[in-house]
């Protein structure tokens, strides 16, 4: 398995492809969403996650003959998903933990 | 704001503008209509959120190009093991360091004002002074690190010992 704890930014772009390809806008207004507002990434912090997401094989373009040069859509790899799984799966176990201490204490 | 955010695009390697440029532009374009109806704050914001990201992107692309090495910009967050983390008496050993620094340059100015400035050369004996602390330094070291060998507690011989993939009970 591959090394996890992604960065937030990676993450909630992972988790947006997760569901369908998208466009750089899209993923953009999609973390926000997903997030509550709380995440606004800049374009600037958005293309260098896609670039080294890119380079890792995580995602791929989606080649599509009528989509504009400026829109092109992004979706996962088998890779990518695989690694977003195991995040989650990680995420799942410690929140676990975290609500059964939490239990513990206000016993 | 877009001639702006076009010119910090030229920030960029040429190679990554030729990629991602006309796409960041489009984003930005929608970003921006998106924020136009918004309170000053928030486009004040919005431009220094670009403004940053463009800043910090084209550092790391940049970066990337000289050494070849994406971990610099990496997917993942840097875990940190507690048991190698620095003691928070490093902090304080660190600001008493600092203090006394700060006390003696104090002193010596005061000296300096008292006495006015010496014209007696200090190079020769701060030579010989300084390869003894060397001398000294290099000394006690090796005896630290002799016992920590002997007690099978250096660096290496407790990253070699370590348990790799621990898993969290449940």
């Amino acid at each position: 398995m591959e090394p996890i704890a992604l960065t937030e930014p990676v993450f909630l772009v992972l988790l947006s492809l997760a569901e369908q390809p998208r466009h750089g806008y899209s993923i953009l207004k999609d973390v926000e969403r997903m997030s509550d507002g709380r995440v606004k990434l800049s374009t600037g912090t958005l293309y260098g996650a896609l670039r080294r997401l890119l380079d890792q094989d995580w995602i791929e373009r989606v080649e599509e003959d009528e989509a504009p040069r400026d829109r092109r859509p992004y979706r996962l790899t088998s890779r990518g998903r695989r690694n977003l799984q195991a995040e989650i799966e990680r995420m799942r176990r410690l929140t676990k933990v975290a609500a059964l201490r939490i239990a513990r204490k206000e016993v | 704001m877009l001639g702006f955010y076009k010119g910090l695009l030229y920030l960029y390697p040429a190679a990554y503008r030729r990629e991602y440029a006309a796409e960041m532009i489009s984003v930005f374009r929608d970003a921006h209509a998106d924020i136009s109806g918004a309170t000053y704050c928030d486009r004040l914001s919005f431009r220094m959120r670009e403004t940053f990201g463009l800043l910090t992107g084209a550092a790391q692309e940049h970066l990337r190009v000289l050494c070849g090495d994406s971990s610099l910009t990496p997917l993942t967050r840097f875990n940190i093991r507690p048991e190698f983390r620095f003691p928070r008496s490093t902090v304080i050993l660190m600001l008493v360091v600092l203090s006394g620094v700060l006390l003696t340059v104090e002193k010596a100015r005061v000296v300096q004002s008292k006495y006015g400035p010496v014209y007696v050369s200090m190079w020769p004996s701060l030579a010989w002074f300084l390869g003894f602390v060397l001398l000294v330094t290099f000394a006690a070291a090796a005896c630290l690190w002799g016992i920590l060998f002997a007690l099978g507690q250096t660096g290496t011989q407790r990253l070699a010992n370590l348990e790799p993939g621990t898993n969290l009970k449940d």
